[in-house]
């Protein structure tokens, strides 16, 4: 799948709890990477300046978007993309949270906002309302006018803190 | 008795049916379908800088041979399908052919193994333009001695009409005539006139539109993001290319990204097929951001000058409007303002109405639909003006609007009866929400508060017929076959509701099959809020279809007639007794080499009921027989809403902050009401942000702002708390809809910019005109006024 160029470099990073160690042309994005050699799509591109916040994968605990950091960036970190939350035990709770109280709609930007309030909640547990708004003000959504994913996530905190 | 049995799935707010997928990024949307092709072209264009220019000469030559370089597509080339075009020569995302007409029109088209390969061959890639004069300002477009968008020696700029009187770039006029309206405002005891206008807008979906094409010697199949697989885009596609049948033409829809409008026509698909068909191999299109704004269709802005006259008590009894319709680049089609101007007669009951109707191509974007079909853009004079008669008849603007919206039986001015309303609920509910009546509690600083209200109603267009397939397998398991445009509203849940509902099964047992020409059978497109009418009235037959076979088979078996039969709960009873009972399952028949072919059910075939709806069609409002503009039985139906905003203003900065919003949708029975819900808080957060952020800004004819960076649209911070967005649901039963349902997502923007102006006006006492209202031109109304205050 990749292809080796002169240019390439090396990475390890880890995905999702799996290692990887690849040959990467440098210019690449970590989005690029994620979409077109890993086959991991959950992570979207709806612009490319880190303004829609689609691209939202979390990278050592952080919310970053994948479209704005090259791959070389990665080198050694922790990636965790949507296709990650789900397990043995079923659906993250924010997962579940978005699906019951109909937070998506057209569901471009939903990995992208589950992954930036994954890091909100991760970070804070306790997080209110304004700190989820302030945290969650770069992920751009037209459909559903952010009330039922404010309150998707406020339900997701409190299943976790239950 | 169950919940299921009494009530079927109506009016129950199920889960959506993709909401698994889309939340564990599972869902596939068109750019996810590039990983599943090998050898796939990607393509990149090279977009005209000048908002008019003739191109003199394109070398390409060096660009052509850069190696991963498949082709060069330029306008003049032969295999390009001008002369099916149906629409405008220049509104499709074609290169131009002798002439750009606006900054951002495709001029070359590269297709390469990469997209870096492909940028890097624009780059290699020289034009030459003579740059001729534009116009951006649609009021200095209007007129014989305006700026030709299109240079008369190149080619022509008219609409169905043919060359207009007004000037060169007038498209067509619409005229309405009711009553006598010089008598009437003769008799008006009060009479207010203004001009208003608003800027151009994109929806801005976050999805960029996308195509990409597979080559196979028997055929193509396109896999798109564009609304309307069978009606637009085959339809279409069919006609453009002579060459390519039916049978060799599947299109595809993969989860798409939201439309709001803007995919209603094939912009990138035409290019895509014609590099599929020159190559012969799998070619890949997917618009940047850049692109969506500045080459993907935006709204029509309208000036609209309304006058209306009323009497002392409130009755509105004559009404004056012209309304001009600004189409970008769009030089070819069906405008003439009667699209907008419906929004100006299809709330209030007036008895005398002239209406001046006009659409007029300027040197930008081309435009299409955008939430509402023009009537945000017209309204926000109606409601406006509404808020200026109001305070001059010192009334209450609920008790003015309660006063004149049409009853429902009643006329409009087109002479169209109304069906379905409920102005009246959603006016009282929204003020009552929002304590419309109470003043705002002042702090000290620079932000005043207050609060306003407005309605908004919107047509319904009779949009061609929808098709609908129910298989009822053997096992009693049912799938239902759509090309129904889920763009996130949620019409597949709400659809396999009513057909849970119709079998009386539970929706768990129904499945949908996305769109794919190859399975689902015609629909034409979602547009005009018609899904839920027309798609779910085509559903429902379907269902009935299905049913009335297997009341056949199940007699037949039991020795009864068809009509002895009812099919529920996936058996078959015989009437009278609900004790006599077989299991669907039962009624197909076992297959075996031994026996008897059975002619009946058989497993392993399922039934099939087939659904088709047609509404009534629209009626011509324009060629002999309908000089007065009337058209009665034009639209299907009506939707409304209504709106009441707190807001606060900061008379030093102008900024505005919405503090509280109340929305009611007049919904006809929902069908889903967290669905609906969803429908009213996601339409008043865009129409916030058309209504004081995001609108296009031109610089020497080129958009200045082409980016989310800079066109901003309303984030999480710039929405009120949870608790202060209310949506109310307000049902009217719609006749003739699906369990008296009707479509409801355009109308709930309408009212928000004129609920924030009346609110503004309450807050820092100036009456904003001009939408979006920005800081910038709030605050120049401020010191205007403070300024004739000095």
């Amino acid at each position: 799948m990749i292809n080796p160029s002169a240019g390439a470099i090396n990475i390890d990073f880890h995905v999702n709890g799996k290692s990887y160690s690849m040959q990467v042309e440098p210019f690449k994005t970590i989005l690029e990477v994620l979409r077109d050699d890993l086959g991991l799509t959950g992570a979207k591109k709806g612009c490319d300046d880190g303004n829609c916040g689609a691209c939202t994968v979390i990278m050592d605990g952080k919310a970053v978007k994948a479209c704005s950091l090259l791959i070389g960036q990665a080198r050694g970190k922790k990636i965790t993309t949507i296709e990650g939350l789900e397990d043995e035990n079923g659906l993250h709770p924010l997962q579940k949270a978005f699906i019951d109280r109909f937070a998506i709609q057209c569901g471009f930007c939903t990995p992208g906002m589950i992954m930036t309030a994954k890091a909100i909640l991760d970070a804070n547990p306790n997080a209110t309302e304004e700190d989820i708004r302030e945290g969650m003000h770069g992920n751009i959504c037209r459909c559903t006018g952010y009330v039922k994913i404010v309150e998707a996530v406020e339900a997701a905190r409190d299943q976790m803190n239950r | 008795m169950t919940d299921v049995q009494e009530n079927g799935y109506i009016g129950k707010s199920v889960q959506r049916v993709d909401a698994y997928d889309k939340a564990t990024g599972k869902a596939r949307f068109i750019e996810d379908y590039q990983s599943q092709f090998k050898d796939l072209l990607h393509v990149k264009i090279l977009r005209s800088p000048h908002p008019h220019a003739k191109i003199v000469n394109i070398d390409s030559s060096i660009a052509e041979k850069l190696p991963g370089v498949a082709t060069v597509v330029k306008g003049t080339d032969p295999d390009l399908p001008w002369e099916y075009i149906p629409y405008a020569n220049n509104y499709y995302g074609n290169p131009a052919k002798d002439e750009v007409i606006w900054a951002g029109q495709a001029v070359v088209a590269v297709a390469a193994s990469s997209i870096e390969i492909a940028e890097q061959a624009l780059e290699l890639i020289k034009v030459e333009y003579e740059v001729l004069p534009y116009v951006i300002d649609q009021e200095a477009a209007v007129g014989p001695d305006a700026i030709p968008v299109v240079d008369p020696k190149l080619g022509l700029s008219a609409g169905y009409q043919g060359p207009h009187p007004d000037g060169p770039n007038v498209l067509g006029s619409y005229k309405l005539k009711k009553g006598d309206l010089d008598a009437a405002f003769a008799e008006a005891d009060v009479i207010v006139e203004q001009k208003y206008s608003n800027d151009k807008k994109s929806t801005a979906a976050v999805e960029c539109n996308g195509v990409i094409v597979e080559y196979k010697s028997d055929g193509i199949t396109v896999y798109t993001n564009c609304c309307g697989i069978h009606g637009v885009v085959k339809e279409k596609l069919v006609n453009m290319f002579p060459n390519l049948s039916g049978s060799q033409l599947r299109v595809v829809q993969p989860f798409q990204g939201g439309s709001f409008g803007n995919r209603l026509f094939p912009l990138i698909e035409p290019l895509a097929v014609v590099i599929a068909l020159r190559t012969k191999r799998n070619v890949s299109h997917i618009l940047t951001r850049k692109e969506m704004f500045t080459s993907s269709p935006s709204n029509w802005p309208c000036v609209t000058t309304l006058k209306l006259g009323a009497k002392k008590d409130g009755t509105i009894i004559a009404e004056e409007f012209k309304i001009t319709e600004n189409t970008g680049a769009s030089i070819n089609n069906y405008y003439d303002g009667r699209l907008s101007g419906s929004g100006l007669v299809c709330v209030y009951d007036v008895p005398n109405v002239f209406g001046d109707g006009y659409a007029v191509s300027t040197n930008t974007v081309p435009c299409a639909p955008y939430r509402g079909l023009g009537c945000p853009e017209s309204e926000w004079a109606m409601e406006n003006l509404l808020d200026v008669l109001a305070e001059k008849l010192g009334m209450s603007p609920v008790e003015l609007r309660l006063k004149n919206f049409i009853k429902r039986g009643h006329e409009n001015a087109y002479g169209e009866k109304l069906t379905s309303t409920s102005v009246a609920a959603c006016l009282t509910a929204v003020a009552d929400a929002i304590k419309l009546d109470e003043p705002c509690e002042q702090e000290p600083g620079p932000w005043r508060k207050g609060k306003g209200i407005a309605v908004g109603g919107k047509q319904n267009t009779p949009l061609g017929r929808a098709e609908a397939d129910v298989l009822v397998h053997s096992d009693g398991s049912i799938e239902l076959l759509v090309s129904v445009d889920e763009q996130g509203m949620g019409a597949q849940t709400t659809l396999m509701q009513m057909v849970a509902t119709e079998f009386e099964i539970p929706y768990e047992s129904v499945k949908v099959t996305r769109a794919d020409t190859a399975v689902t059978p015609f629909d034409n497109f979602a547009a005009s809020s018609r899904t839920t009418y027309t798609t779910g009235n085509a559903v429902r037959i379907a269902c009935q279809d299905a049913i009335r076979q297997l009341k056949e088979a199940a007699g037949r078996k039991l020795g009864v007639a068809a009509m002895q039969v009812t099919i529920k709960q996936g058996k078959a009873f015989i009437l009278g007794s609900n004790v006599e009972e077989i299991a669907v399952a039962d009624l197909f028949e076992p297959f075996s080499f031994f026996t008897d072919q059975n002619w009946g059910l058989q497993k392993g075939t399922p039934v099939r009921g087939r659904g088709v709806f047609c509404p009534a069609p629209a009626v011509p409002w324009f060629g002999p027989g309908h000089e007065d503009g009337r058209t009665p039985r034009m639209w299907n139906w009506y939707q409304f809403s209504a709106c009441a905003v707190e807001i606060a203003v900061n008379v030093e900065t102008g900024q505005i902050k919405l503090l509280k919003i109340a929305s009611a949708a007049d919904t006809g029975n929902p069908i889903n009401p967290k669905l609906v819900e969803g429908q009213i808080e996601g339409g008043v957060i865009m129409a916030l942000g058309f209504s004081v952020m995001d609108g296009h800004v031109y610089q020497d004819g080129v958009m200045a702002n082409p980016g989310y960076n800079d066109y901003r649209v309303p984030t999480v911070l710039e929405t009120p708390l949870q608790s202060n967005i209310i949506p109310i649901i307000s049902p009217d039963a719609l006749p003739d809809g699906p369990y008296g349902a009707k479509g409801m997502a355009e109308s709930i923007t309408i009212p928000v910019g004129p609920a924030i102006a009346s609110a503004v006006y309450q807050a820092a006492g100036v009456r904003p005109t001009v939408m979006p209202m920005t800081a910038e031109r709030i605050l120049e109304l401020i010191n205007a006024k403070e300024a004739k205050n000095d």
